[in-house]
């Protein structure tokens, strides 16, 4: 089949979604450590109310980002200019995102409580809003890289990759910049800067001049080889779309049942601060975990072509349970000692494979979903699909964003610093203990979850095969139409 | 497509859009930096030092901001200085050896452990912190300008105590610093008092509420509020003539590093506007930040002012 791609283009898309992670996957667990810890510290706010409202915060962006998933897949749909559909959103949306992003980290001078809460619902909400209008569309672009099937998996998967690469990019720029910080400033100075979450503020600021480069890049290089139809899309068809087709419905139910696995997200500093001994460890923490992760994508390859993407996604999810399970036990048995640090390291590397498959597999079933779905109505709706789908993890993503600072800010007792000079106060034991249990038995239990409704899911064997080949004479036919109509015109 | 994109310069647009955004992140950080990090501002920093020691009787923190943190990170210098002389009394160790390469075995080795060290459950060590706490308030009564003595005579007496209570001359970094920092933590609350605290999980009382001695001085709901009253002139030569060069070679620092030398007047307020106490701050510039200098600021004034 015909390429309609050139090399350079599969590598800029990926380097695209490496950029918008590059910001994205940094926010959240940086924004609720900045929030509980620096925005406000020595100003004397009430920190029951603060840790509850910054849960309330997680929760409520989360509901808007949901919102705005729908708007923007609707808006997406119908946009139509000489760029795209869906490349002036990535293209023109990247300049608010980055300074709003940075000015999340810029809190304001107050001595009102009710000032600074309500300052961190905007901001935060915006921040969800801005980021909403570029990675959605910017995910969605695959869909619109080729029409052909094989180039365009090869590009996504590429893309794929690079992007749970730049997820885990802004452990590094935060590593770097204290290391140029500790070299400019000397030890105390970096620490009393530290002590005021300016460290954050410049790698927010090198996160998102990464993050505007490497869009851009994307943003002159790629065009959109699949052209967009001119029918207006309706938003009620966004929601009919994912509640009418029992397996789309199934796919995304994933995301809902398993919301709480990404809480090891929100404790991923503390765990290295706390339980292996230094915040630069959270590094060496989340390496294995995207070097795991990276080797999961390519093992999920691996077990597909021996099993459906049904059996695929079950297997996982009990591995996955598993090895936190392990983890959890291992960490228990060693103790909160630099013993831990190795053994914790590793497992958390085979913690790590288990990301691969949710990374792959249902953005193999949802473009199965859509077969299905042109196969039953002669229409194919990748992009209400992909905004169902999103409205789903944006929901999930809520829960889990309020669930996890919960957990953390007010379940394990965790106790803030109120020191200027010192970041982290220290910690009970029955403390530790529950963010090792964030980090590993929480999400293990929703890993299982996640794998239930995937047990109701069909479009697997002789099903999928009929409908691809059904798929491919329905074009053929059409193909044959449109070129004698052609003739005869 | 292509022709249709013709008419909007991509990569025009892609390099503006760029160098936009760099210009606002610079300005962005630049101005939270400047706002937050108080090392720029030399009225700041006076103002800083006066206002850690006064609030809670911290001058050991307040170190944190002055010469002696210039170069290393300040429990580094406690280390180097004070604590592996005590941890290593029995070897040749002099400040600024590397431990590990000179194989130096000291009291931190876990073959100095007795059964009651290997044993405790923190209650033997919150024994020694507690006892240690009235050497404390009287080693601090005048303050903490004279570090040295300080530092020198609590750790001499921890080793005493701790033998006392463990029964073994065990003795690491990280008991030192628990025991310091529990009793600096200890004091400031008997300035300032304490409120009732419940554990979020249990609801068990874990501290009870007490009157401090600010709050029998100066009411329960006292508030000290710091600023700087004047800027007293100061000559740099004969400034950095008088320096104790001996004191600034251990911060790391030489006399020709400092650029500029300021002294500030800083009062400590009531609520009502009423001045309880003040006193003068020198603060030196080196490179482009203000360090309060310990060697020449006196803050004994900010200690036992309100009794």
């Amino acid at each position: 089949m015909k390429k309609y791609m050139k090399k350079s283009e599969i590598w800029t898309f990926g380097i695209g979604l490496f950029g918008v992670a590059l910001m994205t996957g940094w926010m959240p667990d940086y924004t609720a450590t900045f929030f509980a810890d620096f925005a406000f510290k020595g100003k004397g706010f009430d920190s029951d109310v603060m840790a509850n409202m910054i849960s309330l915060v997680f929760l409520v962006a989360g509901i808007v980002g949901a919102v705005c998933e729908l708007v923007i897949g609707y808006l997406v749909d119908n946009t139509r200019t000489k760029f795209g559909k869906v490349k002036p959103w990535v293209g023109f949306g990247v300049v608010p995102l980055a300074i709003v992003a940075m000015l999340v980290f810029v809190a304001p001078n107050t001595n009102s409580q009710t000032a600074a809460i309500i300052w961190m619902f905007v901001i935060y909400s915006l921040y969800t809003a801005f980021s909403c209008a570029v990675e959605s569309p910017a995910n969605c672009f695959g869909s619109l890289c080729s029409p052909n099937p094989s180039e365009r998996s090869s590009a996504i998967s590429i893309a794929s990759f690079l992007r749970s690469v730049g997820q885990s990019g802004g452990m590094v720029v935060v590593l770097v910049v204290g290391l140029v910080m500790k070299a400019v400033m000397g030890e105390q100075q970096y620490r009393n800067a530290e002590g005021r979450g300016l460290d954050l503020v410049i790698s927010t600021a090198v996160c998102a001049l990464g993050l505007i480069l490497f869009t851009m890049i994307f943003f002159t290089n790629n065009k959109e080889n699949v052209p967009y139809t001119q029918e207006k899309v309706n938003l009620k068809d966004a929601i009919r779309v994912v509640f009418t087709y029992k397996n789309l419905l199934m796919v995304s139910l994933t995301k809902l049942c398993g919301f709480g696995r990404g809480v090891y997200g929100t404790v991923s500093l503390y765990i290295a601060i706390y339980l292996l001994g230094s915040k630069d460890l959270k590094l060496a923490l989340l390496l294995p975990m995207g070097i795991g992760t990276a080797v999961g994508t390519l093992l999920v390859n691996l077990v597909l072509k021996k099993f459906s993407t049904k059996q695929t996604f079950i297997l996982f999810c009990v591995y996955g349970a598993s090895s936190m399970g392990i983890l959890f036990l291992v960490s228990r048995g060693i103790g909160f000692n630099d013993g831990l640090i190795i053994p914790f390291l590793i497992l958390n590397f085979f913690c790590g494979l288990q990301h691969g498959n949710t990374n792959v597999t249902p953005n193999i079933m949802i473009a199965d979903c859509v077969d299905e779905i042109e196969y039953k109505t002669g229409k194919r709706q990748d992009g209400l699909a992909y905004a169902g789908y999103g409205l789903f993890s944006k929901v999930a993503s809520a829960f889990t964003k309020g669930l996890g600072p919960w957990l953390l800010y007010t379940w394990s007792g965790y106790m803030v610093s109120t020191d200027a000079n010192i970041a982290y106060a220290a910690q009970t034991d029955a403390t530790l203990n529950k963010l090792l249990m964030i980090y590993t038995i929480i999400p293990a239990v929703f890993v299982i979850l996640q794998g239930v409704p995937i047990l109701f899911y069909d479009m697997v064997g002789e099903k999928k095969e009929m409908i691809t080949k059904a798929l491919e004479e329905r074009r053929a036919a059409a193909n044959l139409s449109a070129s004698a109509d052609a003739e005869n015109a | 497509m292509d022709k249709k994109e013709k008419g909007f310069n991509l990569k025009l647009y892609a390099a503006a859009a760029f160098f936009a955004v760099l210009a606002a992140l610079v300005l962005i950080t630049v101005f939270t930096f400047k706002t937050k990090y108080t090392a720029y501002h030399p009225e700041e920093v006076a103002r800083n030092y006066v206002d850690t020691v006064v609030q809670t009787g911290d001058g050991y923190n307040a170190y944190k901001n002055a010469l002696i943190s210039k170069s290393q990170k300040y429990g580094d210098f406690i280390r180097t200085y004070y604590m592996n002389p005590v941890i290593y009394r029995d070897t040749a160790y002099k400040p600024g050896d590397d431990i590990k390469d000179c194989g130096y075995k000291g009291f931190n080795d876990e073959s100095y452990m007795g059964e009651k060290s290997k044993n405790d459950d923190g209650s033997l060590q919150g024994q020694v912190i507690d006892t240690m706490y009235d050497y404390y308030v009287k080693l601090v009564t005048d303050g903490w300008d004279d570090y040295d003595t300080i530092f020198t005579k609590y750790f001499a007496k921890l080793v005493e105590v701790r033998k006392e209570v463990f029964g073994d001359d065990y003795m690491t970094d990280e008991i030192m610093f628990t025991a310091l920092e529990g009793n600096v933590l200890k004091y400031g609350q008997s300035l300032t008092g304490t409120e009732d605290e419940f554990d979020k999980n249990t609801g068990n009382q874990t501290s009870f509420k007490s009157i401090g001695a600010y709050q029998k001085a100066y009411g329960e709901d006292y508030k000290f509020t710091t600023a700087v009253k004047t800027e007293k002139n100061m000559d740099l030569a004969a400034y950095k003539a008088a320096l104790p060069t001996e004191k600034l070679t251990t911060y790391g620092v030489q006399a020709d590093d400092i650029s500029a030398v300021k002294c500030y007047t800083v009062t400590v307020s009531t609520e009502d506007g009423k001045t309880v106490t003040e006193t003068d701050v020198v603060v030196a510039q080196i490179k482009n930040s203000w360090y309060a200098d310990n060697t020449a600021t006196d803050t004994s004034a900010l200690y036992g002012f309100y009794k």
